[in-house]
């Protein structure tokens, strides 16, 4: 269950995606897309400037001394680079949203609506001009037109083209289980639901739009991050435009604008500025990915910072049922003689714990005569009798049931096993007895059992700092045991429909951010309450309507997945910026030197000690270092879309590795780029041949000052 | 000269600051917080009287826009008194050395220059104070603008640990730190001072007859109490021009290390302060740390350039290896260690008292002291500095803390985007404080020597930039003691500019401070949960040392390179 859509109907960027991909990264060029993202858009502006320099040079009568037609087209071709770059990392995250938005709108196209008016009458509509409160009839065969609750009638659904799970779910009025989405297949019997969302604001329509990116506003943190750059960005251009003016006033140093904006661009922090929206939409893309449905940005990044996670002990800490795990036969009872009794007690008892019974019977070699359903009186389970049994053709009878049932019944426990069933009832276990003829042959232990690997993601949430707090009907005895044997840190027994928003309020109170999972409308409340509420899909319409995430999966153990997803978004964040921080300081080794060398005085001391890359002519330094700066940005779309690798640390760890990495890693990358880029456009600018562009490359790599 | 057993007395001057801070800190930190503590039997109702006069009270605790409000209210009048004092000089009390009235921009430089803690002068004491002036006027600033620095420090430090959005009161803080730290302490010092030679009379003026022939006429007064609390409250200005290259201001070497114990005090004390105020001693450590690290590095390379050869001589043929460093410009009765500790401590506390001619120095030198006025915070002066050190720390928080993966959060506090931005225009307006007006000087022609031409030699850059980077810092420390002499910086547009970038440099920031502290204040305090980045560590020492330096070199290296750098360009 924990996988993550494997066989969901996602396209992959294809062929078609592709050159509509190139196209939407053309389409951004568009100043009011540019204008959204200040650091960017600021190269944007630039790069205009440096379109109409290099186009029409006596604009500008003062750059005339300092005008190199081939240098000036150089820095702008590399400017549009940067910025094109930028979009494709832009339009590939909106891209993968698309492609699963596209699969999802394929199903609701055209879907007309059989719509019931009150006077019982029925008609066809298109299912566009429903209104909320309106009932419609569905039936097997036909799609759901719109999201609606059952209110008459029980139908089995395939919802696999919006969750992806193969197993039809059951949807009837009354109780928890009355949602229907808009989209998805009947596959039995008919209904009569009564419409929750229209059309363009059902769940299907929110999802599309979500996943697509539209009206996507910045988190929190992602707009703390653009003030930080914005401001940074401010600052330099002061730095950049007093040196300018300050450089060319001395006549020692001269600097042409193409340079100075080179400068500009490289020391702004373009490379966490291109890829900020695509960290954002991508981190939308992976909570998609997982089936998730998160109403906002912001709620991802919520999920990173989550204190607390209240979850449910059965369905996401122990598998749902109890199961049969140990047989205790009774004094002067020989195991088979036991084993054989339980098996017949349980062959034709259909619920999970009777199966496991059955199970763990036949695992021990158990065998019983061929039952025939027909011959037996079955008696099954129900909650009044707590027993449940059969009794055979002789007219023997066969029942097992709690023990108090079974006394009241006049199986009357010998001391041995008593005393066995309280150990066992200590130990959390559910003993049962089983009894031929009132008399009782031993026990069977049922244990609640905790899910595969539970344990381990629960000690991950702990190395992340987070408190786990399960939550269970179940006595003390049984949720000491579980809560002992899983490993959370904290448990809340013989809990009521209102005990998780009590919960929640309590963290909340402590300045601690919540997250929930739940289903029922009973757990709406709490939902909405808490930082994180994420409702299952076949929840209520109330569940859903109140947590801020939906799980198409139904698998409350996304929780734990969506805190990696958080913290992952944050940390891509926080490296990349850090990567940009440090990549400017190679950046200033290449471009201070540079326009020492073009005035004539790179011989002197300091400037040798700062021209470490040892680049010698000082236009090819400019290019190579705003090559650099433009061409980082694709490398790194990898690792926008994807997300820097997370593994739960702690976070004094977390910091020194990714300081190592993305610091450190930074610095040196940029050193190692620079030189590269340099070595690049000596290539090329002494072998036009080679790139096959024609002997005029060679004319226009421009080989003067700067 | 070179003696490297010299070196002992700056170790153990250092040894004993560090050993004292903790203790010396940890008292900082309870004048500001609402407890007993020594002297209340004594200061406690004189301190009652002075808010009943003043009509406040302890319990009256400000927002950070009520807080700035107050404080410009006390910084107004002080800047007024200033003014109006030295255009009336002659005029008033204690004009027996007969100093001429300022002109308006004059006086407008030094009431804004002394308001503002810089004490960067554009006038020679000697000859253009009067002794009211000197004795009356200019200590008043010395006073408030010391109290005025570390009650912002303590009302920012406030808002991690409150969460009613207020920050204390201005006028109780600044009257705490007067009677509880200023005052006591000068007093001690001052005799301390005269103890070690340094005059502390009434008279105004000796007469000597010099072996030489002819008089002299020796300015005296209470230097001790003035050299004492400008030390201490890192104001810088000195009672002579000479500044504490006078031997009157600075008689010997054991004054010398005294007066830099005094300036070291408070600014390597300060973080100390902190961690008793938000009650975590532990969270003290980086930001001591990254002051320790990051001066010991700049000391470290002022000594070893002091120590080094002067490339440009030992190019020159024929004139033979040096031998014992390069002390030009030092004043030669201390040893260089001696000297070089003195001036590093005095620019990177943002004294900007001066016992040397920094202009005279290796390019490397004046760049390790260029870089301290670019910080501002390591330590820093009477209080802002620290306030900065704790911006950039929120900056490098944020970075940091979305680097573990969290909503980035400090002693319980979000770091959201109203800190972000204000911590941002603190410490990005800096460069633009020097840069703008420096541009605007050399460009618009305002860069003059006495003979009025237009010297843009690559040397004149380097006096102006470091004039702008001393006033946007409110360092006080200039290339040359006792005014310049590269370019005439005593004009009106020197005059203007420079008292604008001081008056921007001081009040920007102490804003924004207030602002982060009061968004702060705001804030629940959320439980540190396990997954809070421990900031009590090595790591994050390392981490905010290394966030200071890089985003310093980010902004500065272009400036770094147009002044010194240009210097070696132009051959100056």
């Amino acid at each position: 269950m924990a996988d993550t859509g494997a066989h969901v109907p996602v396209r992959r960027v294809g062929h078609t995606s592709a050159i509509r991909v190139l196209s939407d990264s053309f389409r951004m060029f568009d100043p009011r897309v540019q204008v959204r993202y200040p650091v960017m858009f600021c190269v944007y502006v630039l790069f205009l400037f440096l379109v109409v320099l290099t186009l029409y040079p006596r604009a500008f009568p003062d750059i005339a001394r300092t005008y190199d037609a081939g240098y000036y087209l150089w820095v702008t071709i590399i400017l549009f680079l940067t910025l094109w770059f930028a979009n494709i990392s832009t339009a590939i995250a909106e891209a993968q949203g698309r492609a699963r938005a596209d699969s999802l709108r394929e199903i609701r196209s055209g879907v007309r609506a059989r719509q019931v008016l009150p006077d019982g009458t029925v008609r066809w509509i298109p299912s566009d001009v429903l209104h909320i409160g309106d009932t419609i009839q569905i039936r097997a065969g036909e799609p759901v037109p719109m999201d609606g609750d059952v209110i008459a009638g029980a139908v089995l659904i395939d919802e696999s083209m919006m969750t992806g799970e193969s197993a039809a779910v059951t949807r009837e009025s009354g109780g928890d289980q009355t949602s229907v989405l808009g989209g998805t297949m009947v596959l039995q019997g008919s209904a009569r639901v009564r419409v929750t969302a229209v059309s363009g604001g059902s769940f299907l329509d929110r999802l599309i739009r979500l996943v697509e990116g539209v009206g996507r506003e910045p988190s929190p943190n992602e707009l703390a991050l653009i003030v930080l750059l914005s401001a940074l960005t401010i600052s330099l251009f002061v730095i950049v435009v007093t040196f300018l003016y300050l450089a060319n006033f001395t006549d020692i140093i001269v600097i042409s604008l193409a340079t100075i904006v080179a400068l500009f661009v490289c020391l702004m922090p373009t490379t966490i500025g291109a890829l900020l929206p695509a960290i954002g939409i991508s981190g939308i893309n992976r909570t998609a990915k997982a089936n998730i449905i998160a109403k906002s940005g912001k709620a991802v990044e919520a999920a990173g910072d989550l204190d607390v996670l209240i979850l449910d002990k059965t369905g996401t800490i122990t598998v749902g049922n109890r199961l049969a795990v140990k047989f205790i036969p009774g004094p002067g009872v020989s195991d088979a003689e036991l084993l054989e009794v339980a098996l017949l007690s349980s062959s034709l008892d259909d619920t999970p714990e009777g199966r496991s019974i059955v199970r763990l019977a036949a695992h021990r070699n158990a065998t019983t005569r061929r039952l025939e359903k027909d011959k037996f009186k079955v008696l099954p389970f129900t909650a009044e009798r707590k027993m449940s049994g059969i009794i055979l053709p002789d007219g023997s009878e066969v029942f097992k049931g709690s023990i108090q049932a079974m006394e009241a019944y006049g199986a009357i426990l010998p001391a041995a096993l008593r005393n066995e069933a309280a150990a066992a009832s200590k130990e959390g276990m559910t003993p049962l007895v089983i009894s031929l003829q009132k008399k009782p042959l031993g026990l069977v232990l049922l244990k609640d059992v905790v899910k595969p690997g539970i344990r381990d993601r629960l000690r991950e949430l702990k190395t992340m700092g987070i408190r786990t707090i399960m939550c269970t009907g179940d006595n003390r005895l049984t949720a000491a045991a579980i809560a002992h044997e899983s490993g959370v840190d904290e448990f809340v027994a013989e809990a009521k429909p209102e005990t998780k928003l009590l919960l929640v309020d309590r963290e909340k109170s402590q300045g601690r951010l919540v997250a929930m999972s739940g289903d029922g409308t009973n757990d709406a409340p709490a939902l909405a309450r808490a930082d994180v509420g994420l409702a299952m899909n076949s929840g209520t319409g109330a569940a859903k309507e109140a947590g801020n995430m939906v799980d198409l999966d139904n698998d409350p153990t996304k929780l734990i997945e969506l805190v990696s997803i958080g913290k992952q978004l944050l940390i891509t964040r926080g490296a990349l910026t850090t990567f940009s921080i440090t990549n400017d300081v190679a950046k200033y080794f290449a471009i201070i030197p540079a326009i020492f060398i073009a005035s004539g005085a790179g011989a002197l001391p300091g400037v040798s000690i700062m021209n470490v890359l040892g680049l010698t002519n000082p236009q090819y330094a400019v290019l190579a270092a705003l090559l650099f700066n433009g061409l980082i940005i694709p490398c790194l779309i990898p690792l926008a879309l994807i997300g820097v690798p997370f593994r739960p640390r702690s976070a004094i760890d977390l910091l020194r590795r990714n300081l190592l990495y993305y610091g450190f890693g930074g610095l040196v990358s940029a050193f190692v780029g620079i030189k590269l880029c340099y070595l690049f456009i000596v290539w090329l600018a002494a072998a036009p041949a080679v790139v096959g562009l024609g002997a005029g490359v060679g004319h226009y790599l421009p080989i003067g000052g700067l | 000269m070179f003696d490297p057993s010299s070196l002992w007395d700056v170790i153990v001057l250092i040894g004993i600051v560090a050993a004292i801070a903790p203790w010396f800190g940890g008292y900082l930190g309870r004048i500001y917080m609402d407890r007993p503590m020594p002297g209340d039997s004594i200061l406690g109702p004189i301190e009652a009287g002075i808010y009943r006069l003043l009509g406040t009270s302890p319990r009256k605790s400000m927002t950070a826009a009520e807080y700035f409000v107050a404080l410009l209210v006390v910084n107004g009048m002080t800047w007024g008194f200033l003014y109006i004092w030295f255009v009336f000089q002659p005029s008033l009390p204690l004009d027996a050395t007969g100093a001429p009235a300022m002109s308006w921009t004059l006086a407008f430089h030094s009431a804004s220059s002394f308001t503002t803690n810089t004490d960067f002068t554009h006038f020679t004491n000697e000859s253009q104070l009067s002794l009211g002036s000197l004795v009356i006027a200019w200590p008043l600033a010395l006073f408030v603008s010391a109290s005025t620095g570390l009650a912002v420090m303590a009302a920012m430090i406030r808002g991690f640990v409150r969460r009613d959005g207020t920050l204390g009161n201005f006028y109780v803080d600044m009257v705490r730190t007067i009677s509880r730290l200023l005052l006591p302490l000068a007093i001690v010092f001052a005799v301390i001072l005269v103890l070690l030679g340094v005059p502390q009379t009434f008279t105004n003026t000796v007469t000597a007859y010099p072996l030489t022939g002819g008089t002299q006429t020796i300015y005296l007064g209470p230097v001790a109490s003035f050299t004492s609390i400008s030390l201490l409250g890192t104001n810088g200005g000195g009672f002579y021009s000479a500044n504490a290259a006078s031997p009157l201001a600075n008689p010997s070497a054991l004054s010398n290390l005294f007066e830099t114990f005094v300036m070291m005090l408070l600014g390597f004390s300060a973080p100390f302060a902190f961690g008793k105020i938000v009650r975590r001693r532990g969270e003290a450590w980086p930001y001591a740390g990254t002051i320790y690290i990051v001066f010991g590095i700049a000391l470290g390379l002022f000594i070893a350039y002091q120590f080094a050869t002067n490339p440009a001589l030992a190019s020159i043929p024929g004139l033979g290896p040096q031998l014992g460093g390069y002390p030009v410009g030092q004043e030669t009765r201390f040893s260089l260690p001696e000297g070089s500790l003195f001036q590093v401590v005095s620019v990177y506390s943002n004294v900007g008292a001066n016992n040397m001619q920094i202009g005279a120095l290796q390019p490397v030198s004046q760049l390790v002291l260029l870089f301290g006025m670019f910080t501002q915070s390591t330590p820093g002066g009477e209080g802002t500095g620290f306030a900065m050190l704790l911006l950039f720390a929120v900056l490098g928080i944020f970075v940091g803390g979305l680097m573990v993966g969290r909503t980035p959060e400090y002693l319980g506090k979000k770091v959201k985007t109203g800190q972000v931005r204000w911590a941002a225009l603190a410490l990005l307006s800096h460069p633009a404080a020097i840069l703008v007006p420096f541009v605007v000087a050399v460009v618009g022609g305002f860069v003059t020597v006495s003979s009025g031409s237009l010297p843009a030699t690559a040397h004149t850059f380097t006096s102006v930039l470091y004039e702008f980077t001393s006033e946007s810092a409110n360092n006080g420390s200039a290339l040359t003691a006792g005014g310049s002499s590269t370019f005439n910086d005593s004009t009106p547009f020197f005059n203007l500019a420079g008292a604008a970038v001081m008056l921007f440099g001081r009040f920007v920031p102490i804003y924004a401070m207030l602002k982060v502290g009061g968004m702060f204040s705001q804030q629940e305090t959320l439980p540190p949960g396990q997954g809070t980045l421990r900031t009590a560590s090595v790591t994050f020492t390392v981490y905010i040392t290394l966030f200071l330096v890089i985003v310093t070199v980010l902004l500065f290296l272009p400036v770094i390179a147009m002044g010194p750098l240009s210097q070696i360009v132009g051959g100056g």
